[in-house]
């Protein structure tokens, strides 16, 4: 196979030489990225990370995926877990698996303006939804009270589907395109919108309308989130402080983030964390 | 054994042509989209730009790299065809090329850690016309080592339809690479770890690195063990006549002209989403609608093999002209004839691969007859120029694939009177049964209309039968004789 040029270029010990350094550059090259962008294994980023989640658009809810929540398994499947399956399935007991289980997630129970929504009726639940879901959020002072949140918002919304479907069917997706539709609008209550076209027919999808933040901090705010120093509690537990700048000011001081190591990754403990000043400060 | 039926290559030989084929396919079919996914979703996230200006930017990045990529193409083609080395004139481009190559597409993915939006920008515009200019100073290369691998038609035929096949395959690999990537971190990570790691794109950037290594290695075993078994002129050719053999000659220019004929086939890709969500009744069955396309695409280059052991050039290329456009049309009728239902979705997903397998003879055949090509003005000016011929070919084919692009989205979202949904709450508004019909025309008809166009160029081309044999002929009796007057000083190491 090999062969020695005329020249005398071994082109074996080419080949082998320019896979080794090309698989030496491309190895390097990642574990610099992965180490870079990857925020669990820098308790810094990982609380900046976890901060700048909830203060950019309020989403508490997307920053509990840097917690000790989603330790062991997705975040979406803690809250199947624990707060939609019991509510589908009699008895249900969290870490059960649900197979071969009925409940309220058979198609059998799905009436017939549930079979026939092009998504208008879904819509309806959405926008019955919003005024419940930020009533929960304000009251509740953001999202450390997870709990209290999950289990009122899923006992309204089979209610409230009940209402609009006239149905008792219930599934996670149910509970995941509400809540995640309400709390996108929410974002979007601080952030404010722009008009929006489709890229393709022109037709306008979104109006522009303006958010609480740019009320406060004007149009064209910035808001970054910076650690502001690191203290260890022992061993593979720390606390960080973090400041949320606006325009280049302080609006919230040296806020503490308590993280735990396990393994390699850090992560956010959120039972120790009081985040309600990150969904007040622009008030 | 007559001089024909020598065999050239060793058996080895046709199976690492494909393997190298299969690397370079590898890479360069992960590229272009993931750059897209990444540069838009992930290169930048939490810098605070605005989505919208570095949206319109990505396409501009694209356009630019396009016309980047067609210039190199021509200009590596004529390189090629200049070089004269004791590797032979396009090895030293892909052994020596995949090392910067491999590093490049990576670096691609390291996007740069700043807050400043016009800078990230131009490194979207310097590194993505960069690896394009790399990668087509390789992939050319690459493609043209067929009408360099033997000086017999046939044997060349049968490497060139196995590199052809392994080709195809490499450009899916990366969804592979992708998946198998994705369950690793999974295991490793453990589920939400890798969700965020997924939303910093790294998952991209691993899929990346293993795409690369895999080009590399299966690049490298190409180069070490294939020769160029055609020895190359020794008239330095300028540039002026480069240019002007790519237009001039008429077969060439047939082959080519195949590419601008047939550039609307390929519409049924943006329809592809919407045939799955309104024919079939779930988007998901995307995917399964190109899949079953995918594996007949497969199949079909494998068949054109055999075909051609049977038929002429010319002949396989029409004949598979005619079966493409007529299962084409057996869809859109089976189609109309069933309704837009669910019993519509086990017909449709089978004839779907009944009408993949056309696509393995535009995959294979034009390479072939290029390969041709270039022996009949080898010996028409007694200059061999694979650079400028594959050159020439891959710029039309890139003309093509821009019609293609802007004809797609005109016939889905004008011509076929689309409504887009306006209420957020509604992802897919409903459409007329006029605008459902064009749909499936969109992926039917009209591409089987092209599919005939296709064809027409062909009827034109006559580099075969006595004429190939006897060009082929008299090229073998002037090499032996070039040969025995270089015998002090050879050409290449070409055997």
């Amino acid at each position: 196979m090999a062969e020695k040029n005329k020249k005398g270029l071994n082109l074996k010990l080419y080949g082998v030489f320019a896979i080794i350094v090309v698989a030496v550059i491309l190895g390097a090259l990642t574990v610099f990225t992965f180490t870079a962008r990857y925020t669990a294994f820098d308790p810094e980023k990982t609380a900046v990370a976890y901060v700048d989640t909830i203060v950019q658009t309020g989403d508490g809810y997307n920053a509990c995926k840097n917690t000790l929540l989603s330790k062991d398994m997705k975040f979406g499947d803690f809250i199947r877990q624990n707060y939609i399956n019991p509510v589908i399935y009699e008895n249900y007991k969290p870490g059960a698996g649900t197979k071969g289980l009925k409940g309220l997630n058979d198609e059998s129970l799905k009436g017939e303006k549930n079979l026939n929504d092009n998504g208008e009726l879904e819509g309806k639940v959405i926008d019955t939804m919003y005024p419940f879901f930020v009533n929960l959020i304000e009251s509740n002072g953001g999202f450390d009270a997870y709990d209290a949140i999950f289990t009122q918002y899923i006992s309204e919304l089979q209610k409230v589907r009940k209402d609009v479907f006239g149905d008792t069917y219930f599934d996670d997706s149910a509970f995941f395109t509400a809540f995640e539709a309400n709390l996108a609008t929410y974002g979007e209550s601080l952030t404010g919108t722009q008009d929006e076209y489709d890229k393709n027919t022109g037709v306008q999808t979104k109006v522009a309308s303006v958010g609480a933040y740019q009320e406060k901090f004007g149009e064209d705010y910035k808001i970054e989130v910076v650690s502001a120093g690191k203290t260890e509690n022992g061993e593979n537990k720390c606390t960080v402080s973090v400041t949320v700048n606006v325009n280049g000011e302080a609006e919230v001081e040296n806020l503490p983030v308590t993280l735990v190591k396990i393994g390699r990754s850090w992560y956010v403990d959120n039972t120790a964390c009081d985040t309600s000043e990150l969904y007040s400060f622009y008030k | 054994m007559s001089e024909e039926k020598k065999k050239y290559m060793k058996k080895s030989e046709i199976f690492t042509f494909g393997i190298g084929l299969f690397g370079v396919a590898l890479l360069t079919g992960w590229m272009p989209d993931y750059t897209q996914t990444f540069f838009a979703d992930f290169a930048f996230k939490g810098k605070g730009f605005d989505s919208s200006v570095i949206s319109s930017q990505i396409s501009a990045v694209f356009l630019a790299a396009g016309i980047i990529g067609a210039v190199i193409e021509l200009v590596t083609g004529f390189l090629i065809d200049n070089t004269r080395t004791k590797l032979g004139k396009v090895k030293p481009w892909i052994g020596f090329g995949a090392v910067p190559m491999a590093i490049i597409a990576m670096l691609v993915f390291v996007a740069p850690n700043t807050k400043n939006q016009t800078l990230a920008i131009v490194w979207m515009y310097v590194i993505y016309s960069l690896y394009t200019a790399v990668g087509c100073a390789v992939e050319r290369p690459a493609e043209c080592f067929g009408a360099l691998c033997s000086p017999d038609p046939s044997e060349r035929s049968s490497a060139i339809s196995i590199a052809s096949f392994m080709k195809s395959v490499g450009q899916s690999g990366g969804m592979v690479v992708v998946l198998a990537v994705g369950i690793v971190m999974k295991a490793v990570m453990g589920q939400q770890q890798f969700k965020n790691a997924e939303a910093q794109g790294l998952d991209l950037v691993i899929s990346t690195a293993v795409c690369a290594l895999g080009f590399i290695i299966f690049v490298m075993i190409f180069f070490m063990n294939n020769k160029e078994r055609v020895p190359y002129t020794r008239e330095k050719v300028s540039l002026k006549d480069a240019v002007k053999v790519v237009f001039t000659n008429k077969n060439l220019l047939m082959v080519s002209l195949t590419k601008l004929t047939g550039f609307g086939r390929g519409v049924y890709g943006t329809v592809s989403l919407y045939i799955a969500i309104y024919l079939l009744g779930s988007k998901d069955l995307k995917l399964a609608l190109l899949l079953p396309m995918g594996i007949g695409t497969a199949v079909g280059t494998l068949l054109v093999n055999f075909v051609l052991k049977k038929f002429s050039t010319k002949q396989t290329y029409i004949l598979f002209c005619v079966y493409g456009a007529t299962s084409l049309a057996i869809l859109y009728f089976v189609a109309t004839g069933i309704g837009f239902r669910s019993a519509l979705i086990i017909p449709f997903l089978i004839l779907n691969f009944f009408c993949g397998l056309q696509h393995g003879n535009t995959n294979v055949t034009p390479n072939i007859m290029i390969a041709d090509c270039v022996d009949e003005i080898e010996w028409k000016t007694g200059k061999r120029q694979e650079g400028l011929a594959y050159a020439g070919f891959g710029l039309f084919a890139k003309v093509a694939s821009a019609f293609t692009k802007a004809l797609g989205p005109w016939l889905l979202y004008t011509w076929s009177g689309y409504l887009v949904s306006t209420d957020a709450n509604v992802a897919y508004a409903a459409q007329s049964d006029s605008t459902l019909n064009k749909f499936l025309m969109i992926y039917t008809i009209i591409p089987a209309a092209f599919v005939i166009l296709q064809g027409v160029p062909i009827l034109f081309y006559d580099m075969v039968g006595d004429k190939k044999e006897r060009i082929v002929k008299e090229l073998m009796i002037r090499r032996a004789a070039a040969a025995d007057r270089d015998f002090d000083e050879p050409a290449n190491d070409a055997d």
